[in-house]
C-alpha cells in the first residue's frame, strides 16, 4: 500500500514540484496553455486571458491573507493601481521619446513598483488593527483609490471616470495588439507569479509570513518583525495585483474605474476562499470556479433552456442562484477550499484500491 | 500582427475573390455561405442594479425579431434575436459578445450592447472578422464619431445634443438662469461642459453645477445649494429610476420654484406614475427632452400601432399590455436602424459584414421611421440629431409636448 511519497533528502522534500502528480499537472498546464492560441477560438483566449488576470491578482491577495493571515478587502485598488500606472508610464515614457520597445520593460516594474507602494501605505493600519478591523481599513482603501482615479485634479492623467486609453506593449519589436496575442504574455506572467510566489515560502522571509499568521507575537518573540514583514506581505502582495491590473490594461483597450470596485475585491477574496487559503493551487482553483462557473451555466442553461427572450429572461436570475448556491456549498462542506477536495482525490488514486479518503 | 481596418485576411480576401468571381456570373453577390437564420445578439441588464431596464426592454426584442421575420428577415433570412444577461458589467457583455461569436460565427450580424462601457470596450475589439455593426442603451457623445467608432450608431441624440435642445428651449422661453444636476458618473457628466459653453451662447448664466451620488444621493443638501443658487432651471442628467424625483421633490417641499428638467433616461412614465402614486403630484410640470414620441401618441404611427397590437396579444396581463416604454422604444428603434442598414447591405448586393453596414449606415437619410420621430429621421455623425421638449403632468399622467421638433 502506497502510503506516502518518500524523500531520501531535505533539497527533495524543499523541492516545488515533488511529486510525479504535481509534475504532470504543472507540465500539462503549460502544454495547454502553450497550445492554446493554435487552436482556442477568441472566446476562449477571453476566458483564458481572463483567468490568467484573476489569477495573478488571486496569488497575491493569498501573500497577505492565506500566508500572512491579514485579511484585506481593498486589494482592487492594487489592481487599479497597476491598470492605471502601466498606461500612465507608458504614456510619459512615450512623450519623452523613449523607444516603444523599451517601454514595457519600465512600466511593468514601475506599474508593480507603483503598486507595491501604495500597498505598503494601506497595510500601515495592520501594525495595529487585525481581523474584521484591518478589513474595514483595507476596504476603505479601494474606495479611496478609485475616488482618486477619478476626481478631476488627476483626470488629465487618469481620464478621470471616461477611462483610460491603454498601450499595445511591444516586447523585442512584437507588438501585442490582439488578445490573442497579450494572451501569451498574461499566461507567462501567470505562471511566472505562481513559480515566484511558492518559491517565496522556502525562504525566510516566507516562513516569517507564515509566523505570522500563525500567532503574530509568538513570531515577535521569535525575532520576526512584525512592521517589516507585515508591510513586506503588504508589498509583495499589492505588487503582484499591479501586475494582474497592467496585464488588464494590456488586454483591455480601454480601462475605466467602475472595473476595479469593490466587487472586484470581494470576487478576489471569494475566489480565494473556494479554492484553499495557503495553498500554492488554491488561487488556480478558485479562480477557475469564479471566472468558469458563470460562463459554463450560461452556456449549459442557455442549451437547456433554449436562447429564446423568454427563457434568457428566466434563466438570468437563476444563473446567479445556483451560482451563490455552489458557493455556499464549497464553503459549507469544504471551508479549506477545492485544494483539499483535491488532495483527497489524489490521496485516494494514490492508495487504490485500498484506503480512500 | 497588425489586423487594421484596411488588411485583408486570408478568408476575407478568399470572400473577396469568391464574390468577384459570383458577380462576373450573374450570380447573387451574397456569397457569404447563408446560415438558416441570421443572429443579432443582445447584452442586457437582467440582473443587478439596472435590472428593471433590461427586463423591461427584452419584450421589444422579442417584438423586433417577430415583426423582422413577418417582413421576410434580413435578405431573405430569417433572424434570432439573442439575449444575454450582462448584470450591468461592461466585461460581462464584451464576454457575452464574443461568447457569440465564437459560438454563431459568420451567423451574426448585428449587436445590441447595455452601456457606455460596454461600447467603449468593445470598440477597439471590433477589427475584422470581430467587427459588427451594433447600437447600445448609450447615448454618450464619445460615441457619435464615425471615425473612432465607425460600426456604432445611436438611435437619437447624444447627451450633448439634448441638453441643446433644453437650453435652445430655455432661450426661448426667456430664461435666464440655469442649474445643472448631475450624478457623480461619466453617465451625468457627459454634457455638462457642452452645457457650460452652450449655455454661455445663449445668454444663460450656469448658476451651479452639482455633483450627487448617483444612488442614495444626500437630497437635503443638494436642494439647499439650489436654493442658494436662486436658478430659474435646473437640468437633471445622469440618473434613470432614483435620485431625480427625490431632488425634485425635496425642492418643491423647500417651496423653490425652480423648473425642473430632464433628458432620456430622466423622462420614463412607468417611474413618474410611480413616483405620483406613491409620493403625490410634486411631479407635475417636470419638463425634459425625448427624442421619441410616447407610445400612447400612436396617430400616423403604424410603427406604434403594429406594436400595440403585438403587446395586446403577447404581453396581456403586463404593464406592457398598453404601453412600451421609452426604454424599449430605444431599443426598438436601434434595432429597426440596424435591420434595416443591414437590409439595404444585402440589396446592394454586398456581404453583410461590418464595414459593408457601416458605409451603408450613413446612406439613411430622410427616413420614415413608422411614427418614432415627427420628421423623418437622418443619421448623421452615426447618431440622430432630433427631439422636443415634454412636459408632465400629474393628473393625466402623460407627457405632453411643449416645443416642435428640433434638429441639433
Amino acid at each position: 500500500m502506497i502510503i506516502g511519497n518518500r524523500k531520501t533528502s531535505y533539497l527533495e522534500d524543499e523541492k516545488i514540484l515533488n511529486n510525479n502528480y504535481k509534475k504532470a499537472f504543472v507540465f500539462g498546464m503549460i502544454a495547454l496553455a502553450i497550445a492554446l492560441p493554435f487552436f482556442a477560438d477568441d472566446y476562449t483566449i477571453l476566458m483564458a486571458s481572463l483567468v490568467g488576470i484573476m489569477l495573478i491578482a488571486v496569488v497575491g491577495v493569498n501573500v497577505v491573507i492565506g500566508y500572512t493571515g491579514l485579511l484585506s478587502l481593498g486589494h482592487a485598488g492594487f489592481v487599479a493601481i497597476g491598470a492605471y500606472s502601466v498606461s500612465i508610464i507608458h504614456n510619459l515614457l512615450g512623450e519623452w521619446g523613449v523607444p516603444d520597445v523599451l517601454q514595457p520593460w519600465l512600466a511593468l516594474p514601475g506599474a508593480m513598483g507603483v503598486a507595491a507602494l501604495i500597498g505598503i501605505l494601506v497595510g500601515l493600519p495592520s501594525l495595529r488593527v487585525k481581523g474584521i478591523y484591518l478589513a474595514v481599513a483595507t476596504l476603505s482603501a479601494n474606495f479611496i483609490i478609485i475616488f482618486l482615479i477619478e476626481i478631476d485634479t488627476f483626470s488629465q492623467w487618469t481620464g478621470g471616470r471616461l477611462g483610460l486609453t491603454t498601450p499595445d506593449p511591444n516586447f523585442f519589436g512584437w507588438v501585442l495588439d490582439s488578445q490573442r496575442e497579450v494572451y501569451a504574455l498574461i499566461a507567462f506572467c501567470a505562471f511566472a507569479t505562481i513559480l515566484m510566489v511558492q518559491n517565496l515560502f522556502r525562504t525566510r522571509v516566507g516562513r516569517a509570513f507564515i509566523a505570522i499568521r500563525e500567532k503574530d507575537y509568538s513570531a515577535e518573540i521569535l525575532g520576526v518583525s512584525l512592521l517589516k514583514y507585515k508591510l513586506t506581505s503588504f508589498a509583495i502582495s499589492a505588487a503582484c495585483c499591479g501586475l494582474a491590473g497592467a496585464m488588464a490594461a494590456y488586454f483591455y483597450a480601454k480601462v475605466l474605474p467602475e472595473q476595479f470596485e469593490l466587487a472586484l475585491s470581494l470576487q478576489l477574496v471569494a475566489a480565494l476562499i473556494v479554492g484553499g487559503m495557503g495553498r500554492t493551487m488554491g488561487p488556480v482553483f478558485g479562480t477557475i470556479i469564479i471566472v468558469l462557473v458563470p460562463e459554463i451555466l450560461k452556456i449549459s442553461m442557455g442549451a437547456m433552456m433554449g436562447s429564446s427572450i423568454e427563457a434568457a429572461q428566466l434563466r438570468a436570475p437563476i444563473q446567479e442562484i445556483v451560482f451563490g448556491g455552489l458557493i455556499i456549498g464549497f464553503v459549507l462542506f469544504e471551508p479549506l477550499g477545492i485544494s483539499q477536495i483535491m488532495d483527497r482525490f489524489f490521496r485516494a488514486l494514490n492508495r487504490w484500491p485500498f484506503a480512500r479518503g | 500582427m497588425t489586423l487594421g481596418k484596411s488588411s485583408i485576411s486570408r478568408r476575407r480576401f478568399i470572400k473577396s475573390a469568391a464574390a468577384a468571381g459570383a458577380a462576373s456570373l450573374a450570380m447573387p453577390a451574397i456569397v457569404r455561405a447563408q446560415p438558416s437564420h441570421y443572429i443579432i445578439g443582445a447584452s442586457l441588464p437582467m440582473t443587478g442594479p439596472f435590472a428593471t431596464a433590461g427586463q423591461l426592454i427584452a419584450p421589444s426584442l422579442k417584438m423586433f425579431e417577430a415583426f423582422t421575420n413577418q417582413a421576410g428577415g434580413i435578405g431573405g433570412v430569417p433572424i434570432k434575436v439573442a439575449v444575454e444577461d450582462s448584470g450591468y458589467v461592461a466585461q460581462n457583455a464584451l464576454a457575452n459578445y464574443q461568447r457569440l461569436l465564437a459560438s454563431e460565427g459568420d451567423a451574426v450580424i448585428g449587436y445590441f450592447g447595455d452601456s457606455t462601457g460596454f461600447m467603449k470596450l468593445v470598440a477597439p475589439e471590433l477589427k475584422g472578422e470581430q467587427a459588427r455593426l451594433m447600437s447600445s442603451t448609450s447615448f454618450a457623445s464619445e460615441l457619435a464619431n464615425p471615425e473612432t467608432n465607425p460600426y456604432q450608431f445611436m438611435a437619437g441624440p447624444t447627451y450633448e445634443d439634448q441638453f441643446d435642445i433644453l437650453l435652445q428651449n430655455i432661450a426661448a422661453e426667456g430664461g435666464k438662469s440655469v442649474a445643472f444636476i448631475h450624478s457623480n458618473t461619466e453617465f451625468g457628466l457627459d454634457p455638462i461642459e457642452f452645457g457650460k459653453k452652450r449655455a454661455a451662447e445663449l445668454g444663460i448664466e450656469v448658476k451651479l453645477i452639482e455633483a450627487t451620488k448617483p444612488q442614495g444621493a444626500d437630497v437635503a443638501t443638494h436642494v439647499t445649494k439650489l436654493a442658494q443658487a436662486d436658478a430659474e432651471y435646473c437640468i437633471l442628467q445622469g440618473y434613470v429610476t432614483g435620485v431625480w424625483p427625490q431632488l425634485i421633490g425635496g425642492a418643491r417641499q423647500f417651496g423653490l420654484p425652480t423648473k425642473f428638467m430632464g433628458t432620456f433616461w430622466g423622462m420614463e412614465k412607468l417611474i413618474a406614475d410611480r413616483v405620483t402614486a406613491e409620493a403625490g403630484p410634486f411631479l407635475d410640470g417636470y419638463q425634459g427632452v425625448m427624442p421619441y414620441r410616447y407610445f400612447y401618441d400612436s396617430e400616423d404611427a403604424p410603427r406604434y400601432q403594429q406594436m400595440a397590437a403585438f403587446s395586446k396579444e403577447h404581453f396581456a396581463g403586463t404593464p406592457l399590455e398598453n404601453y412600451m416604454p421609452t426604454w424599449g422604444l430605444q431599443a426598438m428603434l436601434s434595432l429597426d436602424l440596424l435591420a434595416l442598414t443591414l437590409a439595404k447591405t444585402a440589396e446592394a448586393g454586398k456581404e453583410l459584414t461590418a464595414d459593408n453596414a457601416a458605409a451603408m449606415l450613413s446612406e439613411i437619410k430622410d427616413h420614415d421611421t413608422g411614427g418614432f420621430f415627427g420628421p423623418n429621421a437622418t443619421i448623421k455623425n452615426n447618431k440622430i440629431g432630433i427631439g422636443r421638449v415634454y412636459q408632465y403632468s400629474a393628473e393625466s399622467k402623460l407627457f405632453t409636448p411643449t416645443s416642435d421638433w428640433l434638429e441639433v
